[in-house]
């Protein structure tokens, strides 16, 4: 199998601090990779970094090509895309136009017939996303007025609607409770379906044990295991670095 | 190499006041978050108070709306003439006052307005979003400055020097005193307020309120008593150094309240923080100022074109460019929301009902109502373009009007001096207008909200000085002839023939043209309000990070945005060029693009049906003639009005009348049907669909979000997930 993600020694430096130092991983095609570590052990820093937010060193490559140098935009339009942390929907527009303004690549000429009503809509596909994500009864509602719940769900669909060949999703689970953690995980695995590779970053140690194929575990910056679900929940240094004395947050 | 010195000494006298205007611009910001526009204007005001009193012992009242003349109006319909009293416009405080005493009282106008500006406006204001801010400090500036050519005009008045004037020696050249007794003012205000942030609790608990609003709450600092404290030092600032330098730099209602744009350029450069360096700048940009002037006169190779006034600009633009968003951020608590960009909907019957209905007024009507909706029109178009801009996009633009001048002004020469013919002519000046709009466009690449603000305020200023008042580009004439429009031989201009009516100016052809590019406006920004590249607009607006990520290409449509806005402000622009027969800086000046700004927002400025209401708010337009006609002459209170109401509008209303008006109508709308329904024996209660197209309710209040469902099955598969 090909990575369609393959990091090598990507390091992202604030100052003198090291939030990402030498991280080298691989995402496989239709793979679930499960990125977890202690609050501050890089996770967001990798995806700011990936999605073209913060500047790196080390290599970056991406279904084959590398990221080095491109704006978020263009990374995005490769068919990498992610959600937030703090969502960051576009509040103030239906959700159905958040997953429209998603989908669209806007080129100069496509924006010019789009404007005089010649161009195909991304219609399809935005309807083809809201029905996986069993959403269609909130499209016309925008994301301010929607549940913590349903805001998530927005991002993920934003984030799958675009001809998406991976996502990162940055802590998807942060603020649910344990039913809509259960519902999110169903539909992750959905995804994984449509054959959308899929990079989580939750520390819902619950979620991650259960939905990834894989997981990667960093600390400081730094990986210190790679392995499967099993594996990790056995490996020492991970139990040391993550779950401590408590033996796990669940 | 004297005669320089010189210069540079006397360019002190502006230097200190820009230097005390950045300060309190500082100190306010430090305090609350806010950079207040107005502040230049609160020097002007002290200033005019101080010379007031000394020399008539008078104290102004403010233009107040006065209930009683709207009762004589509404009597004088019936034929009933009664005579109500009026609001005096001083009140008599008997002989000139003693200097001492005159300077008290007009610092204390001063911290009272500092004090209320924070009270009645920016901590009600605290939670909403930067462009509601700004938009209320605009509003205060056009408030004062409109406040105070009510009560004095717009003539400059000479205010007596406190300072001995004689002659200093300085390095082999003579500089008068009071330049070095100013010098000495500031620089020990600045120690003083130096010290005050750097040792007392006072400043302390300030600079933690900065840093973070919210914690420095929670350790129990009052982040509001102390912001007040704060406005009031600030107001009580450039009260002082307004009324020490006005002999020096000269006052008149408008110059003052510009001296706010060195004063932000200083500020900007000490990114809102520092007071030393925001005096220092400050004084430098005076003293470059000066020596500017001299150099132009002095020097052959400098070419004549008002760079002294450039300067600001310069210092802004390289501040920003230099440093990207430089105003710190606050950690403040921010939960307003963005005005609701609703859709206006294509509606061909509706349409087609309105434009006969206007083209009727412009056929049939008195010439006075004719001209009433010609202007509204044309209003209405400059409105769309801020629609555009900073309703779609989210970015403040205070040139536009400076960027419709300069597509008249390329009127006039494509069109009279060069001969282009009709739609060429206008289409080419509107587009040298979108271009001159990009390039102001390209600092809201690194920068939003207040400092785009402040970029193109400083901008519109640059655009006034440098092209239209200086001698270098647009040959420095102020009035150009623009010769009526015509195509294939019908002229439908101002002045032009039409088979019917009373052949007064504006010829109803002229009308009907207006009315014809109006449609075509209005139709082109509900098309884009509905297509991809609106879409991108707002989510642009709503998070500009996330659409970059969304793979929206931030660049492209922001610049859009900038452009297609400033071709809509060009159009608007040939059209009052139209108007007039001429070209005329005048109607193209700073505080209109303030004006305009302001009418905008009051109609609506997210959606496109707003554009007729913002039309109607506009000087001798359909709305302001109606209300004449009711009631009683506007003049100059209209200036100062519209400042009052954008006041009002973004803390009671921020969508403004359009959304307001659509909201009322549903819920009246609504309401009759219910009590038709009711009196008929009725019992549906469904809505019908007219009522979401008018105005979509949120559906879901806070308390009663949907959430998604839970599945109860897949409960136990995450059980075991725990370790």
């Amino acid at each position: 199998m090909k990575p369609v993600l393959h990091t090598e020694d990507l390091t992202v430096a604030f100052g003198g601090v090291k939030a990402c130092n030498g991280i080298s991983l691989d995402v496989y095609e239709g793979e679930l990779l499960g990125l977890i570590g202690p609050n501050g052990a890089g996770k967001t820093t990798f995806i700011n970094a990936v999605t073209g937010f913060v500047p790196w060193s080390g290599e970056v490559q991406f279904d084959g090509s590398s990221l080095k140098g491109l704006p978020p935009h263009r990374i995005a339009h490769r068919g990498l895309s992610r959600t937030w942390q703090s969502l960051e929907l576009f509040g103030d527009i239906s959700v159905r136009a958040n997953l429209e303004v998603a989908a669209t690549k806007l080129t100069p000429m496509m924006a010019i017939r789009d404007y005089f009503g010649s161009s195909e809509r991304v219609a399809e596909r935005v309807d083809e996303t809201l029905a996986v994500l069993e959403m269609e009864d909130i499209v016309d509602e925008r994301p301010d007025d929607l549940s913590m719940g349903y805001r998530k769900l927005v991002g993920v669909a934003r984030a799958l609607v675009a001809q998406t060949k991976l996502v990162l999703l940055d802590e998807p689970a942060a603020g649910l409770d344990r039913n809509e953690t259960t519902w999110l995980a169903e539909r992750l695995r959905q995804v994984i379906d449509f054959g959308i590779s899929v990079l989580l970053v939750d520390h819902d140690m619950g979620l991650v044990l259960n939905v990834s194929d894989r997981i990667h575990v960093i600390d400081f910056g730094k990986t210190i295991a790679i392995g499967s679900p099993s594996e990790i929940r056995d490996n020492e240094a991970v139990i040391g670095a993550y779950l401590g004395a408590g033996g796990g947050d669940e | 190499m004297e005669t320089y010195l010189q210069f540079m000494l006397l360019g002190l006298g502006s230097g200190v006041i820009f230097a005390g205007l950045a300060l309190g611009l500082v100190l306010t910001y430090r305090a609350s978050g806010v950079v207040n526009f107005a502040h230049g204007a609160i020097a002007m005001y002290s200033t005019y108070i101080f010379s007031s009193l000394v020399d008539d012992g008078q104290y102004p009242i403010p233009p107040l709306p006065n209930l009683l003349s709207m009762i004589e109006a509404v009597l004088g319909w019936f034929g009933i003439q009664v005579d109500l009293p009026d609001i005096p416009p001083f009140v008599q405080l008997g002989d000139p006052w003693s200097w001492p005493m005159a300077l008290i009282g007009a610092l204390a106008t001063a911290g009272l307005l500092g004090f209320l500006f924070h009270y009645l406006v920016f901590r009600p204001l605290r939670y909403q979003p930067p462009l509601s801010k700004v938009v209320a400090s605009v509003g205060l500036m056009l408030m004062l400055q409109a406040a105070i050519v009510v009560r004095f005009s717009n003539r400059p008045r000479n205010v007596a020097g406190l300072l001995p004037q004689d002659g200093v020696d300085v390095l082999g050249t003579t500089v008068p005193a009071d330049r070095f007794y100013l010098l000495a003012a500031i620089l020990v205000a600045t120690a003083l307020l130096y010290l005050v942030f750097q040792r007392t609790k006072f400043g302390i608990k300030t600079r933690a309120a900065a840093e973070n609003e919210q914690f420095a709450t929670l350790l129990g600092i009052s982040a509001d008593r102390i912001a007040a404290v704060n406005w009031i030092l600030a107001g009580i600032l450039a009260g002082l150094v307004g009324i020490l330098a006005a002999p020096i730099t000269g006052l008149n209602p408008l110059n003052m309240t510009l001296f706010i744009i060195p004063a932000l350029g200083a500020a900007l450069v000490a990114r809102f923080q520092s007071f030393w360096i925001a005096v220092w700048v400050g004084l430098a940009i005076g003293a470059g100022q000066s020596l500017l002037q001299i150099m132009e006169i002095r020097l052959p190779w400098i070419p004549d074109i008002n760079l002294s006034q450039g300067l600001p600009l310069v210092v802004i633009a390289v501040a920003m460019m230099a440093r990207g968003q430089v105003l710190p951020s606050r950690g403040a608590i921010e939960r307003g929301r963005l005005p609701m960009a609703l859709p206006t909907r294509i509606r061909p019957r509706l349409m087609t009902f309105w434009i006969l209905f206007a083209a009727a007024i412009l056929i049939w009507a008195p010439f006075v109502w004719r001209q009433a909706t010609i202007n509204t029109l044309i209003g209405a178009v400059l409105a769309l373009s801020l629609i555009v801009v900073t309703g779609f996009s989210g970015h403040i633009s205070l040139a536009q009007l400076s960027l419709a001048g300069i597509a008249a002004f390329m009127l006039s020469s494509l069109a009279t001096d060069a001969g282009w013919p009709f739609p060429l002519a206008p289409i080419f000046a509107a587009l040298v207008a979108t271009g001159f709009g990009i390039v102001i466009g390209v600092p809201a690449l690194r920068v939003r909200g207040a400092s785009l603000a402040i970029i193109t305020l400083a901008a519109g200023v640059a655009i006034e000085v440098f092209l239209f008042k200086s001698d270098g580009w647009f040959a420095g004439d102020s009035t150009r002839h623009v010769a009526d429009p015509s195509l294939f031989g019908i002229e439908f201009g101002p002045n032009s023939p039409f088979f019917f009516g009373d052949g007064k100016v504006p010829s109803p052809a002229f009308g009907l043209f207006v009315l014809f590019m109006f449609t075509l406006a209005f139709v082109a920004v509900i098309r884009l309000r509905q297509s991809m590249l609106g879409e991108q607009m707002l989510a642009l607006r709503a998070n500009e990070r996330a659409a970059a990520a969304a793979g929206v290409n931030v660049t492209s449509i922001k610049l859009a945005a900038f452009g297609i806005a400033s071709f809509l402000a060009g159009i608007g622009g040939t059209l009052t060029a139209y108007k007039f027969g001429t070209f005329n800086m005048a109607s193209f000046g700073v505080l209109g693009s303030l004006s305009v700004f302001a009418f905008s927002y009051l109609g609506g400025i997210a959606t496109v049906s707003g554009s007729l209401y913002a039309g109607s708010l506009f000087p001798e337009s359909i709305g302001t003639l109606a209300f004449e006609k009711l009631f009683f002459p506007l003049g100059r209170y209209e200036a100062y009005l519209a400042g009052l109401f954008l006041i009002v509008t973004t803390l009671v209303q921020p969508e403004g009348i359009d959304v307001f008006d659509r909201r009322e109508r549903r819920r009246i709308g609504w309401g009759f049907v219910l009590l038709w329904r009711k009196a008929t024996g009725n019992p549906d209660r469904t809505k019908p669909d007219w009522v979401e197209r008018i105005y979509p309710e949120p559906k879901h209040k806070k308390g009663m979000r949907p959430s998604p469902p839970a599945t109860v099955d897949a409960a136990t598969t995450h059980e075991d997930g725990g370790s």
